[in-house]
């Protein structure tokens, strides 16, 4: 029996899609990344969410979405947020033991990018465990 | 086996309704009439009402609880 596919189902498949699109390229291909290509990857993916939002609402007869879809949403949020305070955990650990050791000189000027990309990279590894936990609950079926 | 089982399928099919007719009148996607009636999903209590008035039955009759049965 063929369960379809919901609208919020595809929102989620939209947002993973433009996440790996513009984090991917970002964090795989640059190597000296800046302080303006992370604000033009927050503009891309911002544009990138819009347009391909309002093609799927374009296209949906139902966009109704329920009580299971709000605990989907809930179940994915948590995840994230554990993730990102992991995360956080792991990075203030790593930083505590390398200004301990004495490899860190916090008077570089790529500091403060490193950090910036460091800090930003785990913000996006929680959005995309967010949205993957979602879908992964709705294939299934909670 | 789950702790919530029900009869959505059978009551359903006795007076011919399908999924998406069942979800409109409970206010809920398909997904979740499918969700429910696989034993995957157990909905709200407000949402079982409404399933067992849109089924014309009472809540036992639709919905059963077994104590003993593992989440």
């Amino acid at each position: 029996m063929s369960t379809g596919i919901s609208y919020r189902e595809k929102c989620l498949y939209a947002s993973l899609l433009a996440e790996l699109l513009v984090y991917g390229p970002y964090f795989f291909l640059h190597r000296q990344n800046s302080v303006n290509k992370v604000a033009g990857m927050i503009v891309a993916i911002i544009v990138l969410q819009v347009i391909l939002q309002s093609i799927i609402a374009l296209f949906a007869r139902n966009r109704m979405t329920d009580e299971r879809d709000r605990l989907i949403e809930l179940r994915g949020y948590r995840v994230g947020y554990i993730t990102f305070a992991s995360l956080m955990v792991l990075g203030l650990a790593m930083l505590w033991f390398h200004s301990t050791v004495g490899h860190l000189q916090l008077e570089n000027r790529w500091v403060g990018l490193h950090f910036l990309n460091v800090f930003f990279g785990m913000l996006v590894i929680a959005d995309i465990s967010k949205t993957a936990t979602q879908i992964v609950s709705y294939r299934r079926a909670l | 086996m789950p702790a919530i089982r029900n009869q959505i399928r059978e009551l359903r099919a006795m007076r011919k309704m399908t999924q998406q007719e069942l979800a409109d009148q409970v206010g809920v996607t398909r997904q979740t009439v499918i969700a429910i009636e696989q034993d995957k999903y157990s909905p709200s209590l407000e949402t079982a009402f409404k399933v067992a008035i849109a089924l014309g039955v009472t809540l036992e009759q639709c919905f059963q609880f077994d104590p003993k049965a593992k989440r």
